[in-house]
């Protein structure tokens, strides 16, 4: 991982990009003492763009917090701001997936309070349309997020500020194309894991199967884990089976015991440890919603 | 909340979760509900884990979305399509289990368990006996996939589930042991585990119908069996390996694929995190719908630019804002209705309709909208009466009148024109009826007849090419046509028209069309003295001068009996005149057309000529009319063959100009008087017509027995009469002392003579009485007698709707004119052509004063009342003539000398 300050240094216009080139943070963006004035000057500063949702403003005060939770709180709003806008925009789970690994692995290098997260997130759910083969608008993009931050606003007139945005968001794409080396496409743990429902499935009785929202469950365990890094720590597979497992554990769902535990046989090597710690990880985003909404 | 699903899950984990809900699902009520319940059994905890508080606890919070009913939104797709096993979208596993090494016995149980009546399985043959066969069960087929091939499972295929091949041999004798079969799992005994399995397709249940039962070869087998094999024949094998081997597991929409078939929704995806429950997203939120919002404030942004072009007179750049608008909101009301109202100013009638049109469909209560398009609507509407398109223009009305229905103006013009189009429909269904009346009526020569209307036209056709059109007469020349009825000539045609149908069908809706353009300027004119009984339509008038100057000429002299030989004579000719008339109206164009017809007749005299000629050559007209009238006269006296006469006269291409010159002339002449007695007539006729409405129907259906008849009969007569009247005129001119007929003819006469001196003849008419016919009158022959440039706009103003009143009399000098130009043109052509077939001709009937003609032309009605229908009308019309004469004597009396 570069040092995100030379690396902004070095690149130069892309640096501006992210976050002079939404013109709404100022002088703040770079400059400034970190954290606190980067996460400020973004929100009491940020004119329409991406000024973050309401939360986000108490943070610059909350002393007591470590950096490392307040940054992993504002990945957890970020992606929940992804996982909005990927709803509201129609995208499937696969692109919002890649968009969360996107951001995640962007900002795994690199400094929180160099870019603009929110910023970042539009082009990364822009690149992911690209990647996952499901395009979408760049105006649609920004007017969710318009939305999104300007609650029941009406949406942006097709005026400058709506080009500056839109610029802003198609470089900040180069941006993050270029910080991951153009490696943006990655293996979810989505077909791992349907595949091994299937595989399940069979192993139950249907009737029992039908009854119990295992499918659902699963899905939607998937899906939240995005909210943070672990998609990026963790081996799809051991994310497919340890949200599997939680979802049939959580039904109480019997499975038949052979010589080897079913998670077993559908990866060789998962653990039992893998998965617990798949799954407390997820359970503390679970947590984290509490604390950041 | 789930009860079933919860105790399941509390069975799993015993008394601690219950706790830790109770503790999360206090408020819960849902929860309480059930918890009592739930309560009472005792949980024994089983599944042990370090996670497991964890886990628990997230259960506990997450109950109320994990065990709600709605939380189950998958609607598994249970069917196994059926290229799923050829296709493979997704990767075909192997059973788990045969991974897990599941206990023997536990498998078997599992299987019982799970195997369902309606799987497919595949066995082997083991054993054949009389009454069926035994299977080795080795895969299961569809349903369930499971490792079933070392349960040593046995199934009896009884005989009678083999299907019959149809012959009568032992069905058995087909299998041999060693068989690879796929049948139906017909009945399942748990307990004695025993299966039976059928071939009959019936025995599959429906999902899985389009499995074929029977023998199977090694390669159709399964794949999960063919891959559980390769597991179970090397160790090293895993899930995982076989899973990346698959090729469904790299088909790029396989997730698409399988959230399908686990029947989840990745719309409105499933999410246990309190902030993404489906309920949070509002549909506004939603991109498509910012996106229409702001196209469509965008698109107004545009529009409101575009009006501000439109505003300053930049219509261009106005209707490219518009078009921008529309580019990005397709269905942008304002745009619409901005861009039709554009359309609109710039005449373009029926873009602005499709446009508001667009606009209300999108948004059915926008006011401008509505507003704009009934005016449009009206607006179009008004063009298309113009045009004679009624029943377009009606419909146009009533949509207005649909869309708002206080329009005043929509109900006005609405009212005006169902008046039109029902008076127009009255009249062809007389017409029709009397058609059908008149349908025996034999005439001989039709044929020839035919063959010369054609020759004429073609004749007509190449002059009118020639000929520039001279414009004014177009809309009120088209009028002379339904004029004077000869029901005779009439019935007689109405065979030779049916056989001609094709021909004149063109000229009859031309002349429906006419015919309800002149009720409706009719209607316009009412609002004048005029009588206020609308009944009497123009037509009725016409068709009541017409038949009248027929008639009555007949009717009054009626006292001098013809021959019936002199009458078929007259029918004769009249019919050839009238055919001609009515190919001429046949080709008579709409609009330009006719003009350019009738214009063609002026066409000699060149634009302004008009007068001149009238003036100018009235000696030498007069000369040519003499000339031909001479002819006439000497020709064979034929009373009739007037036309013919002129024809003769007219043959040599000069003598047809001056002839048409003269027709103009005498029809400018009579224009004035036309238009006062058609005045006069039309009031009285009309008044008594209503009283007779029937006879008078009656009479016009004879008339108009057809459509095309209608107007050729009435052209015909009409020009008969004037024909007739000219020449008598002429004759009367000499010797003049007939009735009302005469009055008329003197008319002409008189006119004839102001034609020779233009001057006295519009003393005459300034003279003449100031009814509002005869002002009108005047003010046609003003019109006719200003140079054709002008006049053209006059009688274009005066002939539109516009200014109702006027309209009727300008069109009568000019179809007058027209008409006798024609009349006598085309009959003299009908009969050169007809020169061949001479004999034909219609034998100059021998009554050679013209008085007799007269009194040939008058018969008619008389003869004729061989038609039942006619005889009632011709005593009506006659009655009316004597009254228009009398009224034509006294008033014309007066300013004529």
């Amino acid at each position: 991982m570069e040092d995100p300050s030379s690396r902004t240094a070095h690149d130069g216009p892309p640096g501006q990009v992210a976050r002079g080139g939404s013109k709404s943070g100022g002088p703040a963006a770079h400059g400034g003492p970190p954290g606190q004035a980067a996460r400020g000057g973004s929100n009491s500063g940020g004119p329409a763009a991406h000024g973050g949702p309401p939360g986000q403003a108490a943070r610059g005060g909350s002393d007591s917090e470590t950096d490392v939770t307040r940054e992993i709180k504002t990945h957890f709003r970020v992606c929940r701001f992804i996982m909005e806008s990927g709803v509201k925009l129609g995208m499937r789970s696969v692109p919002v997936a890649t968009a969360c690994e996107l951001y995640h692995r962007f900002f795994e290098c690199v400094s929180l309070r160099v870019y603009e997260p929110y910023l970042v997130a539009m082009s990364c759910v822009y690149l992911a349309g690209k990647v996952e083969e499901q395009h979408l608008r760049t105006r649609d993009i920004i007017n969710v997020s318009h939305r999104y931050f300007h609650n029941a606003s009406a949406p942006l007139e097709c005026d400058r500020e709506f080009w500056e945005l839109r610029d802003s968001v198609v470089q900040c794409e180069l941006l993050i194309l270029r910080q991951l080396d153009f490696h943006v496409s990655f293996r979810h743990p989505h077909k791992y894991l349907l595949h091994y429902l299937m595989s399940v499935k069979a192993l139950v009785n249907r009737h029992a199967w039908t009854r119990t929202p295992v499918a659902e469950t699963a899905w939607a365990l998937l899906r939240d884990c995005y909210h943070g890094v672990m998609c990026i720590h963790h081996a799809p597979q051991h994310i497919a089976i340890a949200t599997l497992y939680l979802a049939l554990n959580s039904y109480g769902v019997e499975m038949p015991v052979g010589e080897r535990e079913w998670w077993q046989v559908l990866c060789e090597d998962v653990t039992k440890e893998d998965i617990n710690a798949v799954i407390s990880d997820l359970l503390q985003l679970y947590d984290m919603e509490a604390k950041c909404v | 909340m789930d009860r079933d699903l919860l105790r399941q899950c509390l069975t799993h984990h015993g008394e601690s979760l219950f706790n830790t809900l109770q503790c999360e699902q206090t408020e819960n009520p849902d929860f309480q509900a059930v918890a009592s319940d739930l309560a009472k059994a005792t949980y024994e905890r089983r599944g042990a884990g370090e996670g497991c508080s964890l886990v628990e606890q997230f259960i506990a919070r997450k109950a109320d979305i994990l065990f709600c009913p709605t939380w189950r939104t998958a609607v598994p797709r249970e069917d196994e399509l059926e290229d799923e096993e050829a296709t493979e979208p997704y990767a075909i596993m192997p059973p788990a289990e045969l991974f897990m090494e599941v206990p023997f016995e536990e498998r078997r149980a599992m299987l019982y368990r799970d195997l369902e009546r309606g799987d497919a399985v595949v066995g082997r043959i083991n054993n054949i006996r009389e009454y069926g066969f035994f299977l080795t069960l080795l895969c299961a087929a569809g349903g369930l996939r499971r490792d079933i091939e070392d349960l040593e499972l046995s199934a009896l295929c009884h005989i009678k589930e083999i299907p019959s091949t149809g012959s009568h041999d032992d069905p058995l004798s087909y299998y041999q042991i060693g068989d690879l079969i796929r049948g139906g799992v017909k009945d399942l005994d748990r307990y004695q585990e025993k299966i039976t399995v059928s071939l009959l397709p019936a025995s599959l249940c429906p999902r899985l119908a389009h499995i074929k039962l029977g023998v199977v070869a090694r390669e159709e087998l399964p794949k999960h069996y063919s891959r559980g094999l390769r597991v179970a024949n090397d160790t090293r094998e895993t899930y995982e390996r076989i899973l990346r081997g698959c090729h469904g597991y790299h088909n790029p929409s396989v997730v698409e694929y399988l959230l399908g078939r686990a029947g989840v929704s990745d719309d409105r995806p499933p999410s246990l995190m309190r902030g993404l429950q489906s309920k949070h997203f509002h549909e506004e939120d939603f991109a498509t719908v910012i996106r229409k919002k702001q196209s469509a404030s965008w698109a107004l942004k545009c529009v409101r630019s575009g009006v501000d072009h439109f505003k300053h007179g930049r219509h261009v750049e106005a209707m490219n804002e518009y078009n921008k608008a529309l580019e990005i909101d397709t269905n942008n009301v304002e745009a619409l209705v901005a861009r039709g109202a554009l359309y609109a100013n710039k005449g373009g009638m029926m873009k602005a309709i499709s446009d508001f049109e667009l606009g209300l469909e999108t948004c059915p209560d926008h006011r401008n909208a509505k507003k704009y398009l009934c005016q449009t609507l009206v607006e179009r509407g008004k063009q298309l009466q113009e045009q004679e398109k009624f029943v377009t223009a009606e419909g146009l009305y009533r949509r207005a009148l649909s869309l708002d229905d206080s329009y005043p103006e929509a109900q006005a013009a609405l009212r005006r024109i169902t008046d039109t189009i029902q008076k127009s429909i009255r009249l062809r269904e007389e017409a029709t009826a009397k058609e059908t009346e008149k349908a025996k009526s034999g005439k001989t020569s039709a044929q020839k007849l035919r063959k010369i209307l054609k020759d004429e036209k073609r004749m007509k056709k190449k002059r009118k090419r020639s000929s520039s059109s001279s414009s004014s007469s177009s809309s009120s020349s088209e009028r002379p046509s339904l004029s004077p009825t000869s029901t005779t000539s009439s019935r007689r045609r109405s065979k030779k028209r049916r056989r001609k149908r094709g021909g004149s069908e063109r000229g009859s809706q031309r002349r429906r069309r006419r015919s309800s353009k002149r009720s409706e300027e009719e209607e316009e004119e009412e609002e004048y003295p005029a009588p206020p009984n609308t009944s009497a339509s123009f037509l009725y008038r016409q068709g009541f001068l017409g038949s009248g100057a027929g008639r009555g000429e007949g009717g009054e002299e009626g006292g001098e009996e013809e021959e019936e030989v002199v009458v078929d004579d007259r029918r004769i000719s009249q019919l050839y005149s009238l055919s001609a008339a009515s190919e001429d109206e046949g080709s008579e164009p709409r609009g330009g057309d006719g003009e350019g017809r009738r214009g063609r007749s002026f066409s000699s005299h060149g634009k302004g000529g008009r007068r001149r000629s009238r003036r100018g050559s009235s000696s030498e007209s007069s000369a040519a009319r003499e000339q031909g009238k001479a002819r006439r006269r000497s020709g064979e006296g034929r009373r009739r063959s007037r036309g013919r006469s002129r024809e003769e006269g007219r043959s040599s291409e000069e003598g047809r100009g001056r002839s048409r010159e003269e027709g103009r002339r005498r029809s400018r002449g009579r224009s004035s008087e036309e238009g006062r007695s058609r005045g006069r007539s039309r009031e009285e006729g009309r008044r008594r017509s209503r009283g007779r409405s029937s006879e008078e129907g009656r009479s016009s259906e004879e008339g108009r027995s057809s459509e095309e008849g209608r107007g050729r009969s009435r052209e015909e007569g009409r020009r008969r009469s004037r024909g007739r009247s000219r020449e008598e005129g002429r004759s009367s001119e000499e010797g003049r002392g007939r009735s009302r007929e005469e009055g008329r003819s003197r008319g002409r006469s008189r006119e004839d003579g102001r034609r020779r001196s233009t001057d006295e003849g519009r003393r005459r008419r300034k003279a003449s009485p100031s009814s509002v016919e005869s002002q009108r009158s005047r003010k046609s022959t003003v019109a006719a007698e200003r140079p054709p440039a002008c006049r053209r706009s006059s009688s274009g103003s005066l002939g539109q709707p516009a200014p109702p009143p006027a309209a009727p009399p300008p069109a009568a000098p000019r179809r007058t004119s027209l008409d006798g130009g024609r009349s006598q043109s085309r009959p003299g052509r009908g009969a050169e052509l007809r020169g061949g077939e001479g004999p034909r001709a219609p034998p100059p009937s021998t009554s050679t004063s013209s008085s007799n003609g007269q009194g040939g032309v008058a018969r008619p009605p008389q003869p004729a009342g061989g038609g039942a229908g006619k005889k009632g009308l011709p005593a009506n019309l006659m009655d009316i003539f004597n009254k228009i004469a009398k009224f034509e004597k006294e008033k014309g009396a007066g300013p004529r000398k």
